[in-house]
C-alpha cells in the first residue's frame, strides 16, 4: 500500500519534470530520424526503419532510466523532503523500491507506447514483419531497462549524482561487450580477474535480440522466459543490497 | 533516568567520518532525559550538534555509540516513529501537490485512510489557517505556508513527541509570531506532547520553553529550567542617569562599576536595598533618572560566552 503510494507519485513527479519531456522529445526525434534515414535507403526500407527505431527506443530509455533514476532519488537526497517522508513509519526499502517501481511504471508504459509507434510505421510500409518478434524485444528492452534501473539505485543511493550517471553508463557498455573482453584476454591472471568482475555485472547482452526482430525473426520462448527470469534475478540482487546500503546510510539532510 | 521521561538520551556519540583518516566529532557522550508534556529548547552554535542529535532521535543518523528510547522504544524503529511528528529546517513538498494532498500522502505514510484521514485533513488545514489555500499547490506557497503545512503534517497522527528543526528560521517577524503562537496552540491543546525543538532565535525560546539546553562542540554543557537562567542575577540593575552635579559624578566615575554613555552615566548596582539607597541620593543631588534596567542573565550571553558563569545550572536532569 505504502509501495504503491510512493510508486504513484514518483509517476507524477516524473511528469512534473523538465528533464522528462527533454528526454521524450529525445526519444521522438530520434524516431522520426530513423523514418527519414529508412527512407534514404535504396532497398530494405522497412527492415531498416525497425532497425533504426528499435535501437531509438532502446537508446532513448537506457538515458531515461539513468538520468531519470538518478534525477528522482538525489532530488529527494539533496532537498531533504527525503527527511518528511522516513520520519514517517515506513522503511526506507519501502521508499527505494516505491520509487523504483513508479519509475519502471513510467518506462514500461513509454517502452511499450514508442514499440507500438514503431509497428505502426513498419506496417505503413506495407512489408512483411514479424510483430511477434518486435513485441519480443520490445520486452527484452523493458526487462534490460528493469536491470539498469535498479543499478542505477544501487550506484545512486552510495553516491553522487554525476559518479552515479558515470558507474551506470560505464556497466551498462561493459555489460554489453563481455564478449569482446574474454575473447581478448589470454593469460590465467587476466581470466580470473575477468571472472570475478563478469559475477558482478551483469549480461546486457543476453536482452539484445534486435537483430532478429529486424529480420522477421521471432526469439525462441525458452529464451525469452530465460532472459525474463535473468531480468527479475537481477533486479532482485541489486536492489536488494541498494535496499541495505539505504538502511544503513546517514541522512544528512 | 526518569519514568514518565519521553525521551532518553543515554551516553550519545555520533563521529563522523570525513575520508578516510579524518574524523568529527559531532555529539560526544550526550545523556538527556527529556520529561513528558515539556517544551525543550535545544540551543547552540553552528556545528555544536543540535541536527545531529534530532537526527539521530528520527533515526537518520547511527550514533556511534550510546542509546536513545522514545517512549521505552528503541530510537530509528518504525514503532518509535509511530510517536513523532517531524518538522525539518527547510521543509520542502512536491510542488505539483495541493496543499491538501500534501497531507493525505503523509496521512497514508502514517498508516491514516478512509474518512478519518480526510476529516483530520480538513481540521488540521483550518487549524494551522491554510483552509482555503489546501486547494493550491504548494509551489505557490509562502515560506510561512510551507511551514504551517509542514507543522500540520507533522500534528497529523497526534504525536507523543514533536520534533522541529530551527522552526522559526527564514520567517519575517510576522510569520515567526505566527510559528510561535502555533507552537503555544500546540502546547496548550496537546498538554501530553513533549515538544522538542532547536532553534538561533533566543527570544524563541525565551518565549516557548519550559526548559533548555545547550550544545557545545557536541558536549552538553547546562541543562536546567529556562527560568532559572533567566532570574538568575536578576538582582542586579543598570541606573542610567543625566545631569549629574560634577563632583558627584567624578565621584562616581572612579568607580568600576560605572561607565559613560551618551546619555549620561550608567551605574551597575547590586540588590534591590542598595538601588533604593543609590537612588534616594541621585534625587537629593539633583540627578534626572533616565532609566533603571533588571540586569538579567541573557540566553545570548549564556550561549555566546566561553564558559557558563552561572553556578548551580551544570548539564543534568530536570525531570
Amino acid at each position: 500500500m505504502k509501495i504503491a503510494l510512493i510508486a504513484w507519485i514518483a509517476v507524477r513527479e516524473l511528469l512534473y519534470e523538465k528533464a522528462f519531456y527533454v528526454l521524450l522529445s529525445f526519444a521522438l526525434a530520434s524516431l522520426v530520424f530513423s523514418l527519414l534515414l529508412g527512407q534514404m535507403t535504396y532497398a530494405e526500407q522497412a527492415k531498416l526503419t525497425l532497425d533504426f527505431m528499435l535501437g531509438c527506443t532502446h537508446l532513448s530509455m537506457v538515458l531515461f532510466s539513468v538520468f531519470m533514476g538518478i534525477s528522482l532519488f538525489q532530488r529527494e537526497m539533496t532537498s531533504g523532503s527525503i527527511s518528511m517522508v522516513l520520519s514517517k513509519p515506513i522503511s526506507r526499502s519501502t521508499f527505494l523500491i516505491g520509487k523504483y517501481l513508479g519509475q519502471m511504471a513510467m518506462q514500461t508504459v513509454l517502452t511499450f507506447a514508442m514499440g507500438l509507434l514503431t509497428m505502426g510505421v513498419v506496417t505503413s510500409y506495407g512489408a512483411t514483419v514479424s510483430y511477434v518478434a518486435i513485441a519480443q524485444t520490445i520486452v527484452l528492452i523493458a526487462c534490460e531497462i528493469g536491470v539498469l534501473t535498479s543499478l542505477t539505485y544501487l550506484f545512486a543511493v552510495n553516491t553522487g549524482a554525476i559518479t552515479s550517471a558515470i558507474l551506470t553508463i560505464s556497466l551498462f557498455c561493459v555489460g554489453h561487450m563481455r564478449g569482446v573482453v574474454s575473447d581478448n584476454l589470454k593469460t590465467g591472471g587476466e581470466l580470473l580477474m575477468w571472472g570475478f568482475v563478469r559475477a558482478a555485472i551483469p549480461d546486457f547482452e543476453i536482452f539484445n535480440m534486435k537483430q532478429l526482430a529486424s529480420y522477421g525473426q521471432s526469439i525462441p520462448w525458452n529464451e525469452m522466459g530465460w532472459a525474463s527470469l535473468y531480468a527479475g534475478l537481477c533486479i532482485v540482487f541489486y536492489l536488494a543490497i541498494a535496499s541495505l546500503c539505504f538502511e544503513r546510510k546517514d541522512i544528512l539532510t | 533516568m526518569n519514568s514518565t521521561a519521553d525521551i532518553i538520551l543515554t551516553d550519545l556519540t555520533k563521529i563522523f567520518h570525513i575520508g578516510v583518516f579524518k574524523r568529527k566529532v559531532g555529539v560526544e557522550k550526550l545523556s538527556l532525559s527529556i520529561p513528558r508534556g515539556e517544551i525543550i529548547g535545544l540551543l547552540g552554535a553552528n556545528g555544536s550538534g543540535k541536527s545531529t542529535t534530532l537526527k539521530m532521535i528520527l533515526g537518520f543518523l547511527r550514533p556511534t555509540s550510546g542509546r536513545i528510547q522514545i517512549c521505552g522504544r528503541d530510537a530509528g524503529t518504525r514503532s518509535s516513529r509511530e510517536l513523532i511528528g517531524y518538522l525539518p529546517e527547510n521543509p520542502r513538498f512536491q510542488k505539483f501537490l495541493k496543499g491538501r494532498d500534501v497531507l493525505s500522502y503523509f496521512g497514508k505514510l502514517n498508516g491514516m485512510g478512509g474518512s478519518v484521514l480526510s476529516k483530520r485533513v480538513d481540521e488540521l488545514l483550518d487549524w494551522v489557517g491554510l483552509g482555503k489555500a489546501g486547494e493550491e499547490r504548494t509551489q505557490g506557497y509562502s515560506k510561512g505556508m510551507t511551514q504551517r503545512l509542514a507543522i500540520a503534517q507533522s500534528l497529523l497522527k497526534r504525536p507523543k513527541i514533536l520534533i522541529f528543526d530551527e522552526p522559526m528560521s527564514g520567517l519575517d517577524p510576522l510569520g515567526r509570531i505566527e510559528i510561535r503562537n502555533l507552537i503555544q496552540r500546540i502546547h496548550s491543546e496537546l498538554s501530553d506532547t513533549t515538544i522538542f525543538f532547536t532553534t538561533h532565535i533566543l527570544s524563541d525560546v525565551e518565549a516557548l520553553c519550559s526548559t533548555v539546553a545547550l550544545l557545545k562542540k557536541g558536549k552538553l554543557e547546562l541543562y536546567c529550567p529556562i527560568a532559572d537562567l533567566l532570574t538568575k542575577d536578576s538582582e542586579n540593575y543598570s541606573v542610567t542617569v543625566s545631569a549629574l552635579p560634577a563632583n558627584l559624578r567624578e565621584g562616581i566615575l572612579k568607580g568600576n562599576t560605572s561607565t559613560e554613555t551618551p546619555l549620561g552615566v550608567t551605574i551597575q548596582v547590586s540588590g534591590t536595598d542598595l538601588l533604593m539607597n543609590q537612588l534616594t541620593e541621585l534625587r537629593k543631588a539633583g540627578a534626572r533618572i533616565v532609566s533603571i534596567t533588571s540586569k538579567r542573565q541573557g540566553l545570548e550571553e549564556a550561549l555566546f560566552s566561553d564558559k557558563i558563569s552561572i553556578q548551580g545550572l551544570a548539564a543534568g536532569s530536570v525531570a
